[in-house]
């Protein structure tokens, strides 16, 4: 399968205080796939980075087939993007917007915006500064899919919306992605939305890539232990340990990546024995992820 | 440039009960959790020969989660023998031999159990005190 997205050893720096470092990605084409970290982790500068609206210091950025920035305007073209803020002139009314966007891109698809507009409930003439908040985001999406791209890029969309428009919102997507096979790139904290819908999963970390899995894989693999008599040293285990401590009289407490339920047989060789293995939900697995990442780095 | 963009509306505001409570949280993935509640349908009748599912875009869209986890769980129906999926016409119930409903109810009564027996070890309640409980709701004595 070809990527949608792929980075190599992409490098970027503004200043002393940030920088993206080595950063390699790899985006299946027709995925949908989560980009999650803590605010500040990197998430929007890579998005630039990938439309061309920031330059690298080095690495590679091939999106849909060609190189970024160099191919900007044949990329963009099949390119929908959703800013984290909104950019849209305030005195236009969401009439005006649809028409403004649509002569854009040859490709526009009138009825699907007529078709959202009326599935999202906006009000063709009502000035985009007076939308509401949700209204404003429910737009941009129209506006994204609307241009019938082969790959959307959107940071943090549902951000600070009420959960029927998230729910308005998703359901839009997965249906264009049932309708076009596209690659949908979505940034996001929110753990519990990617989990539901992403196929694909990368966490980050200041500028750096922590992990990029399948989402059964990450989800599966990543358990809460609780071991006994395991000795300190454990050597080269064949799953990644995220972290140890000792729980109160009930041996010990461990948080595993890429397990398997053979594994237990490892630590069983050393002296151990594990007493039960607890499945993590993606947003504790995230969590425990960042942890074992930070104290490493420390 | 031609316009290869269309669009059906999908009617995607009410969720199915056979659905309800899909937990994308739960450590069973997505797709297996969507073909259980299907085969739990079949065993129960409460989907009958021929029925139709919904839609692989029409179930996404109102679950939420990606058309591949639906395609997923629709394949591995077809390939367990309880759905055909029919190309451009949609995903129906197949005739189960005599016997098949009845066996895949005694299944799922043993998933069942099994999930109540981990989670009473987990939380430390005793095979006695689950076996009082079970007969104090039930009102029969269980030997």
């Amino acid at each position: 399968m070809t990527d949608a997205i792929h980075i190599e050893r992409l490098h970027y720096r503004v200043g002393n205080a940030f920088e993206i470092k080595d950063l390699d990605l790899h985006v299946p084409a027709g995925s949908i796939y989560g980009f999650l970290g803590p605010n500040g982790s990197g998430k929007t500068t890579t998005i630039r980075l990938v439309l061309g609206l920031l330059r690298p210091l080095g690495g590679r950025i091939t999106v849909l087939g060609s190189p970024m920035p160099e191919r900007h305007a044949k990329v963009l073209a099949r390119v929908g993007y959703v800013p984290e803020q909104p950019h849209l002139d305030v005195t236009l009314t969401v009439r005006e917007l649809i028409d403004f966007q649509a002569a854009f891109y040859p490709r526009w698809d009138r009825g699907r915006a007529e078709e959202l507009v009326e599935r999202f409930e906006l009000d063709g003439a009502r000035l985009f500064g007076r939308l509401s908040k949700g209204q404003k985001a429910k737009l941009m999406i129209l506006l994204a899919l609307a241009q019938c791209g082969d790959l959307l890029v959107l940071d943090e969309p549902t951000d600070g919306l009420d959960p029927v428009v998230r729910r308005d919102i998703l359901s839009a997507l997965v249906t264009y992605v049932s309708e076009r096979g596209a690659t949908i790139f979505i940034s996001s904290h929110l753990v519990h939305e990617l989990e539901r819908v992403c196929d694909w999963v990368a966490v980050m970390d200041d500028g750096r890539l922590i992990t990029e899995s399948p989402m059964e894989k990450l989800k599966h693999g990543t358990k809460r232990l609780v071991v006994s008599g395991a000795p300190a040293e454990i050597g080269n285990p064949p799953f990644r340990m995220l972290s140890r401590e000792s729980s109160n009289g009930a041996g010990e407490s461990w948080v595993v990546g890429d397990w398997e339920p053979e594994m237990t047989s490892y630590i069983e060789n050393l002296g151990g024995s594990v007493r039960d293995v607890i499945d993590l939900d993606l947003e504790d697995g995230f969590v425990e992820l960042l942890r074992s990442f930070r104290k490493v780095r420390q | 440039m031609a316009v290869n963009c269309y669009s059906v509306p999908v009617h995607w505001n009410s969720e199915p009960s056979l659905f309800h409570g899909i937990d994308p949280r739960s450590p069973i993935p997505l797709y297996v959790q969507i073909a259980d509640r299907v085969r739990l349908a079949i065993a129960t009748g409460t989907l009958g020969s021929a029925a139709s599912l919904p839609s692989v875009r029409q179930l996404a869209a109102e679950l939420r989660i990606n058309p591949a986890t639906v395609i997923q769980a629709y394949r591995d129906l077809e390939a367990q023998g309880f759905v055909e999926i029919r190309h451009g016409a949609g995903t129906f119930v197949r005739e189960l031999a005599p016997g098949r409903r009845a066996r895949e109810r005694s299944q799922q009564a043993v998933a069942l159990v099994r999930k109540l027996l981990a989670e009473a070890r987990r939380s430390g309640v005793s095979l006695a005190e689950l076996q009082r409980a079970l007969e104090t709701e039930l009102g029969v004595k269980v030997t």
